[in-house]
């Protein structure tokens, strides 16, 4: 690494940490990167497969060398199958993620959890009413259980279609059921998945695409939407609250705990730990003056969005956040936590606690979370930290920049309550042109792109372009850093926009949640189109994910655009090794499913995409362009 | 005066087949990899991977590429000078321009150095000598080959000779040293 520490990020925290990192001889997600440049052209391409041992196979995609794998697949065949298993990863993790909060709901209605309860029970009866449990006579526990046995059935294929199935405008559901891409159980979509692309089975790039679509179905009216609302009955539907963001957010003098992975069940244990008089005292015993909870990522935005906990950063910042030397103990559960998270821990006093026995790191202390113990291990790992806090060398702290603020907790039930019950108004300003269209800017970071770069300046210039932004996971964070979230960022909107941001005392860019909270924005897309009656593909909408990296992210964008919602990718998928597939993603899924993806790394060219997606969908409505 | 060269450590290859990838990247008209394969007349490698078997029946990846030689058996087999001299100082670089493709060059390479395919260069004709050129056009720009710089393993070295040559005979010369008791 030996560039300007400006080319690596756009934010100053970053580029201090890059700095510190630098001088204490730490290695980070960029050094690493430099390390493996040029990556393997054919992985690149999607041209690389590993799925038997008569290979593993690779095709020439300059046409001298092999055109088949040893079985006979060709580069279409090659690179769908590769999509495919994509896609099932990614749509398992959040599913998965949703199962385990089912199995709390569960739990509690069976009165096997004093830690966990039902802090929403309206949430819980109108989901419940909703997806057809009867719920009359029954207390909450009973509801809670009931309703849990029902979205256990989607995960296979019990009820042969999924809970929220009718929250799809019924012109959508043609679509699917026309190119037989209706998701008829979450773990069955991915499971097959596997088995399509076992050798001899799935041969067909065509078909293949097609049931990656339906495996993202699964995940976007699944896995992801009975992770937000479970979890929103059981930890509370988020409301709109001001807190702070960047790692500013760590203080000096205090304990420091961050959360950091994707589930609220173990963060929301730690948030409460952190708030015992006990535990206080200890700390204070240990010469700290309290103890400060912070979050990373996704876990990061589900208690921000419920309890207003400050975000330190994003995806890329999780390194970076060790190297403030401030650090005491960072809890992780699953996902996207980086495994030299462990290394770099090692480098200070901190320490990295596993606690789900499905994500465990070698180095790191595990503390198996569990529906019965939670609140205790959660007690467990802040003394942990209490103890490590007297092992921190305060010569090596430094804390580089102050805090900025951000508005967070956008669930649709808090849009609609801020709309005054109804989508009416929003749809009152989208015809009206005020609001022209609204655009999700979602997903991650990657190294390959400068940290935060491409989707602050998105959603700026998509704001001006009087685009409302819906943003979710590391691209709040992003936009978040830069003061997008204030309502006093509507000075940086189209007169349209600001003029609505302001009616309503709302920022033009609305963190609507972790990366599973997703399904809140296919959900509002549902409602919206039900209530002009036309299809979501109708709608002036699109999606972004200009710094994408996981395959979650994939599972996303792919459900994006299998719901009808043009989506731009600020990186191309591995999939250009195969024209094929690559002509299907670019154009011919239009003629499918309404709505196709588009590559655009240069942020202000991506926000001209949507504008043009959003003018063309406006004219066909008869509105103003 | 002697020219830096692609120097093969066939011992070092695990057969990736990176550096034949690259380097088609390299020649082709975008040079990016994303827009390459799209390219109607699609680019060549000018390196590539010879499978063998050692002693013990194990197939072993051998990375082959043009030397570069002086004189060089393929200029001197060429009837119409299409091998030149003078388009990048010590390298023996095909004008597309000129090359009939009559396939005496590659007859006379003694290392199987030199294909013929369909080349961007020369789109009217159907095939065309295709071999390395040092990545002379990279090498303007203060790259090293696109080869070279794929290689992940260190079987392929952008260096001189003689210095590599030293460097063995050095290890070679501990070898020998600490072997006496």
């Amino acid at each position: 690494m030996n560039k300007d520490f400006k080319e690596y990020s756009i934010c100053t925290d970053a580029q201090a940490m890059l700095k510190k990192a630098r001088v204490e001889g730490i290695e980070t997600v960029w050094d690493r990167l430099l390390e493996q440049q040029p990556h393997c052209g054919f992985c690149e391409l999607g041209l690389s497969c590993r799925n038997c041992i008569m290979g593993p196979c690779r095709i020439d995609p300059f046409g001298s060398g092999p055109q088949r794998g040893v079985c006979g697949a060709d580069a279409d065949v090659i690179v769908a199958r590769n999509l495919g298993r994509m896609v099932a990863s990614g749509a398992a993790a959040h599913s998965d993620h949703g199962r385990d909060l089912v199995e709390t709901l569960h739990a509690i209605g069976e009165g096997k959890t004093d830690d966990y309860v039902i802090t929403d029970p309206e949430k819980l009866k109108r989901v419940a009413e909703e997806v057809g449990v009867n719920i009359g006579g029954k207390d909450d526990a009973a509801i809670a259980k009931a309703l849990a046995e029902r979205f256990f059935a989607d995960f296979g294929c019990m009820n042969g279609t999924l809970s929220f199935i009718d929250r799809v405008p019924e012109k959508r559901r043609e679509v699917w059921a026309k190119f037989g891409i209706t998701p008829r159980g979450i773990d069955r979509e991915v499971v097959e998945m596997m088995h399509r692309t076992h050798m001899g089975v799935d041969n067909d790039a065509v078909n293949l695409c097609l049931h990656s679509a339906r495996v993202s179905l699964g995940d976007g009216w699944g896995g992801s939407m009975i992770a937000t609302e479970v979890s929103d009955i059981v930890f509370g539907t988020p409301t709109p609250r001001v807190s702070k963001v960047n790692l500013g957010v760590l203080k000096e003098d205090y304990v420091n705990i961050l959360v950091h992975g994707h589930s609220p069940i173990v963060s929301e244990m730690v948030c409460a730990a952190v708030q015992d008089p006990d535990l206080l005292q200890k700390a204070k015993d240990a010469g700290a003056a309290g103890i400060n909870l912070a979050g990373l990522c996704c876990t990061g935005s589900e208690l921000l969005m419920r309890k207003g906990i400050p975000m330190a950063g994003n995806h890329l910042m999780t390194e970076l956040a060790l190297i403030t030397g401030a650090v005491e103990v960072i809890i992780v559960d699953y996902q996207c936590i980086m495994p030299s998270l462990v290394a770099v821990a090692a480098c200070y006093h901190s320490k990295i606690v596993t606690t789900s026995d499905k994500a465990k790191f070698t180095g790191a202390t595990h503390v198996e979370f569990s529906v019965d113990n939670a609140r205790a291990k959660a007690r467990e790992v802040v003394e942990m930290a209490i103890e490590a806090y007297k092992n921190r060398n305060p010569a090596r702290v430094d804390i580089p920049v102050e805090p900025v603020e951000l508005m967070s907790g956008f669930s649709n039930e808090a849009v609609l309550a801020a709309l005054g019950g109804t989508a009416q108004p929003l749809i009152d300003a989208i015809v009206a042109g005020k609001v022209r269209g609204v655009v999700g800017i979602v997903g991650c970071n990657n190294p390959k792109l400068k940290h935060d770069y491409v989707t602050y300046n998105m959603a700026k210039e998509c704001i001006k372009r009087d685009i409302l932004v819906l943003v979710t996971g590391c691209a709040a964070i992003s936009t978040g850093k830069q003061g997008l979230l204030m309502p006093a960022a509507a000075e940086e909107a189209g007169s349209g926009l600001k003029e609505v941001c302001n009616a309503l005392g709302i920022p033009p860019v609305l963190h609507v949640g972790s990366c599973v909270d997703n399904a809140r924005i296919i959900h509002l897309c549902g409602l919206l189109a039900k209530a002009l009656g036309v299809d979501i593909s109708d709608l002036p909408v699109a999606a972004a994910a200009p710094e994408w990296y996981s395959e979650k992210a994939v599972s996303i964008g792919m459900y994006a655009v299998a719901n009808g919602i043009y989506t731009v990718l600020g990186l191309a998928p591995p999939i250009l090794g195969s024209k094929l597939v690559t002509g299907l993603a670019l154009n011919g899924l239009e003629d499918v499913v309404g709505a196709t993806f588009a590559v655009e790394a240069d942020p202000i060219k991506a926000a001209e995409l949507v504008d043009e997606r959003i003018k063309t969908k406006r004219k066909a409505l008869n509105l103003t362009p | 005066m002697q020219h830096k060269t692609v120097i093969v450590r066939p011992e070092l290859c695990v057969g990736c087949m990176q550096c034949a990838i690259r380097c088609a990247q390299a020649h082709s008209a975008t040079k990016e990899l994303a827009t390459a394969v799209f390219e109607p007349v699609l680019a060549k490698p000018r390196i590539h991977i010879g499978v063998g078997v050692n002693p013990q029946g194990v197939l072993k990846p051998f990375p082959n590429k043009c030397r570069h030689c002086d004189p060089a058996p393929c200029q001197e087999a060429c009837m119409p000078g299409a091998i030149r001299s003078d388009i990048a100082e010590g390298s023996k670089v095909v004008d597309p321009a000129l090359c009939i493709g009559c396939g005496m060059c590659a007859m006379a390479c003694p290392y199987y150095a030199i294909r013929y395919h369909h080349d961007l260069h020369a789109p009217e004709r159907t095939i065309t000598a295709i071999k390395c050129d040092n990545c002379h056009d990279r090498q303007k720009k203060g790259q090293i080959p696109a080869c070279v710089e794929a290689c992940k393993t260190g079987a392929l070295e952008f260096g001189y000779v003689n210095e590599h040559i030293k460097k063995g005979a050095g290890r070679l010369a501990n070898a020998a040293w600490s072997m006496q008791s």
